[in-house]
């Protein structure tokens, strides 16, 4: 059995990857954490096979946790009326685990990031296991450098079903915790190779190269990446483009008003009466040809430092998304000198 | 194949907790009245639905078991304690995702549907409301209806996991069992995009109807116009029937009805979806012997389709084979099953001719004798010796023929009847009467006979020692030839029928049936 996380580079691939290693005659389980994404794997498994066929099952994580893992094996015990979203009162992370209340809030919706550990602490995981096994023969889990807190114990225990497991995410582009409960796997993403140990040790393979070229980033803006940000990234393209920064106040401003240019900002971009964007929310946007960033001023002095992989991590990887998202040329600006035309 | 392993049944109808384990072929509910066999048949068409209007136009009321509510309102009406009505179907592994869970109350994973019926606990306060007014009815209105699979998903009737039809025949003629019966019939043999098609075929045409043959006449009237309907109530679904030779199958005679359902629905057409169960309810009540056996036939020859029957008919229920016939008592939550019985003894039950098995399953209390005399005597003994009817003790008497003896007494020790078995010694008791039941003797079966293996060897003669001057009385008067013992040894009935019509004020009852009397009576 195939078990392995395949940790890709931004542009090479990954919905392709999975949408290639589809076949009719295997039963497959997509899961994916976005909505977007998986209205977008949907959409790609049509273009491939006309329909969704029988064998194919894409879920959102939630709908996997909820309905896959949690209500065929605990709907009668907790009997929820759904998920909250909203990050669990204070007071519950001083709870036993085996309190109820932990899990479940007063009008009887479960706490989206604790219904991993519920599964895990109801002693119930043989089932999911036993269930993905009997009813599928691969699974893939997309965007996996999405999943933190408990939800990454899930996905390593899951390991266990007897199935072909394909995980697959950019290590870079986790940009955001979103089911961080107190602190559990709280650094996980500090490190890239302490985070390949963790799918190691429970005897999943870390997989670098299958996915390590972009198809999107051209040779020059991945030597940039490669040596700026220290996130290895290699092109599979063979044409070239520039990445340029810009001073001249007359480029920036012709950039700023210029409607084929995404401006990338990293924060309230939609203070600036441009085509515009937040550097972490650009993530999944493949269709900028050339792309301009500002630099807010920290970010600017560590540029000039040559010092931007030393960024805190999570805005090295909203800069990492938002250079990532260049078909071709990627242009720097001080944010400062577009202050001007803020609103 | 798909098929049901077993039924649980929570506060629905009779039963407050009931279990039973089908058998994947066939399955035979036997039980007096009231006992609940009908109610099966219903706990599981309604679960197979998934209807919710269904269930709300029947009414929870009547649905839920009685003495549940009864003892909710007469105890401390908390909140907690109200009762939930509860209909699980396990069914065999085969692999639907949507039916596998662990959320039934044997809480293992397994493939399921279900029927919770429970109070809603947004009302709550309501409920309490309700609950605390003097004679508080009880709070149905705030029950929610819900039909889910074991994995928690709820399904409605669109969605068959277990594709059934119901014949029952106390419904048969209905319109609505006609209906609910052809509608069932259409769908298992044509599939969703064939059902489209002809539904927008019938539409079609229609218009097509209403455009040409109403042309003239719309163009006369002018300005409103004749059409025909296309709504809920004038569709395809509604206008079905189904015909034999012509004439539609509800203008037919109940048994025909039922014989032609049960032989449509056991047809397995290539390429529709079988059928997986048939539910059929007392089919013996319209059916003639002829199409009873006919219909028997066929059933046994079905081999893809799980059947479960419930009756009255020693035919039926014997003909089908005893193994999978189950018992349904009174007092029982639990029906009997029949199958650790004997395969010499099912056997013998399939083949013997007017059997009385539904009889003496039904009892309580049997006694078996071997012959007509012994039969016609034995109320007339009883009601000497007790001043009773056998019939107001409960007590039954059936009459066996001499090898049959064990195969009722295989039954009785299966099912705990208790049975006194009155043999003739025929001149050796000890190999007769003793050897011959060591297997059985046991304290729900007890064998009486005489010892006097010399001169009591048989009835009459233990008759004729023990009432001397009455038998002389009436079997000697000169018109006779042959001495009383003599005569009554060659004419048992006839001499049986005599004493019983002239002389059961002064019989006295040979001992050793007045102590098998005393014991069935204990």
């Amino acid at each position: 059995m195939d078990k392995r996380v395949i940790l890709a580079v931004a542009g090479a691939g990954k919905t392709t990857h999975i949408i290639n290693s589809l076949s009719l005659d295997k039963r497959s389980i997509i899961v994916t954490y976005t909505e977007n994404n998986y209205h977008h794997l949907r959409h790609r498994i049509i273009q491939k096979f006309g329909f969704i066929p029988e064998t194919v099952t894409v879920l959102t994580y939630f709908t996997f946790l909820y309905s896959f893992c949690y209500k065929p094996f605990l709907h009668d015990k907790y009997r929820a009326k759904g998920i909250n979203w909203n990050t669990p009162p204070g007071f519950t992370l001083r709870l036993r685990r085996s309190d109820k209340i932990f899990y479940i809030d007063s009008s009887g919706r479960l706490y989206s990031n604790r219904i991993a550990k519920l599964i895990e602490q109801e002693t119930v995981l043989g089932h999911v296991q036993n269930r993905l096994s009997k009813y599928y023969d691969q699974l893939f889990v997309d965007e996996v450098q999405d999943f933190g807190g408990h939800d990454f114990n899930l996905l390593k225990s899951l390991c266990s079903a007897e199935l072909d497991i394909n995980y697959v995410g950019d290590f870079y582009q986790h940009t955001f915790d979103t089911s961080r409960d107190g602190n559990v796997n709280k650094s996980i993403y500090n490190d890239f190779e302490a985070y390949q140990a963790h799918f190691h040790d429970v005897g999943i393979i870390p997989d670098t190269t299958t996915l390590s070229h972009s198809y999107r980033c051209t040779p020059q803006v991945c030597a940039f990446i490669t040596e700026y940000l220290g996130i290895n990234i290699q092109s599979h393209k063979d044409t070239s483009s520039e990445v340029l920064f810009l001073t001249e106040a007359e480029q920036i401003r012709e950039k700023f008003l210029c409607n084929e240019t995404v401006k990338l900002f990293f924060q309230n971009h939609m203070k600036y009466p441009c085509l515009s964007q937040n550097w972490g929310k650009s993530k999944g946007q493949d269709h900028y040809t050339d792309v301009c960033i500002m630099l807010y001023p920290a970010a600017m002095k560590a540029y000039k430092d040559g010092d931007l992989r030393n960024l805190n991590a999570s805005s090295r990887n909203k800069l990492y998304v938002a250079c990532t998202r260049a078909n071709n040329n990627v242009f720097f600006i001080e944010e400062n000198q577009v202050k001007q035309f803020s609103c | 194949m798909k098929f049901i392993e077993k039924i649980k049944i929570f506060n629905f109808k009779r039963f407050d907790a009931f279990e039973y384990c089908a058998r994947e072929k066939r399955n035979i509910f036997v039980g007096d009245n009231e006992t609940g066999k009908s109610t099966i048949l219903q706990a599981l068409d309604i679960v197979l639905t998934g209807s919710r209007t269904r269930v709300e136009t029947l009414g929870l009321e009547s649905l839920f078991h009685r003495d549940a509510v009864t003892r909710f309102l007469a105890g401390d009406k908390d909140l907690n304690n109200l009762p939930i009505l509860r209909i699980e179907i396990y069914l065999n592994e085969h692999a639907n995702i949507a039916l596998e869970g662990i959320n039934n109350t044997d809480e293992t994973v397994c493939h399921g549907l279900r029927l919770v019926c429970e109070p809603m606990d947004e009302y709550g306060e309501e409920i309490q409301a309700a609950l605390k007014q003097d004679d508080p009815l009880f709070p149905y209105e705030y029950y929610s209806i819900t039909f889910s699979t074991f994995a928690g998903r709820a399904y409605t009737q669109n969605r068959r996991f277990l594709n059934h039809i119901f014949i029952d025949s106390s419904l048969i003629g209905t319109e609505f069992a006609t209906r609910h019966y052809t509608k069932s019939l259409y769908e298992a043999n044509t599939n969703l995009v064939q059902r489209h098609q002809n539904k927008h075929a019938y539409r079609q045409n229609k218009a097509e109807f209403a455009g040409t043959s109403f042309a003239a006449l719309n163009e006369a009237v002018g300005g409103v116009k004749f059409d025909i309907k296309n709504d809920s109530k004038s569709n395809l679904e509604q206008d079905l029937m189904i015909t034999e030779g012509g004439i539609p199958i509800s203008q037919m005679g109940k048994g025909n009805q039922c014989f032609i359902k049960t032989e449509f629905a056991l047809q397995q057409r290539e390429g529709a979806v079988p059928i997986d169960l048939i539910l059929i309810e007392e089919p013996e009540n319209h059916l003639s012997h002829v199409n009873m056996k006919r219909l028997i036939n066929r059933i046994e020859e079905s081999t893809q389709t799980q059947i479960m029957i419930a009756t009255h008919s020693n035919s039926v229920c014997s003909r089908l084979d005893l193994h999978n016939a189950s018992l349904l008592s009174p007092s029982s939550n639990r029906p009997i099953s029949l199958h650790n019985l004997s395969d010499a003894t099912a056997d013998y039950f399939v083949k013997a001719p007017n059997n009385k098995i539904l009889e003496f399953i039904l009892s309580k209390s049997v006694v078996l004798v071997e012959g007509d005399a012994e039969f016609m005597l034995i109320d007339g003994m009883y009601g000497n010796l007790f001043s009773e009817k056998l019939e107001d003790s409960n007590i039954h008497v059936i009459s066996v023929g001499g090898t049959s003896f064990k195969r009722y007494l295989d039954l009785a020790k299966l099912l705990g009847i208790k049975t006194a078995v009155i043999r003739d010694n025929d001149g050796n008791c000890q190999k007769k009467c003793i050897d011959n039941y060591a297997d059985y003797t046991q304290e729900n079966i007890q064998i009486f006979y005489d010892r006097d293996d010399e001169n009591r060897t048989t009835l009459e003669k233990c008759l004729y020692q023990d009432n001397e001057d009455l038998c002389k009385e009436l079997f000697e008067p000169g018109r006779r030839t042959l001495e009383a013992l003599e005569y009554m040894l060659d004419n048992k009935a006839d001499a049986a029928l005599k004493l019983l019509e002239e002389g059961m004020d002064r019989l006295v009852t040979p001992s050793y049936i007045s102590q098998a009397l005393t014991w069935i009576r204990e």
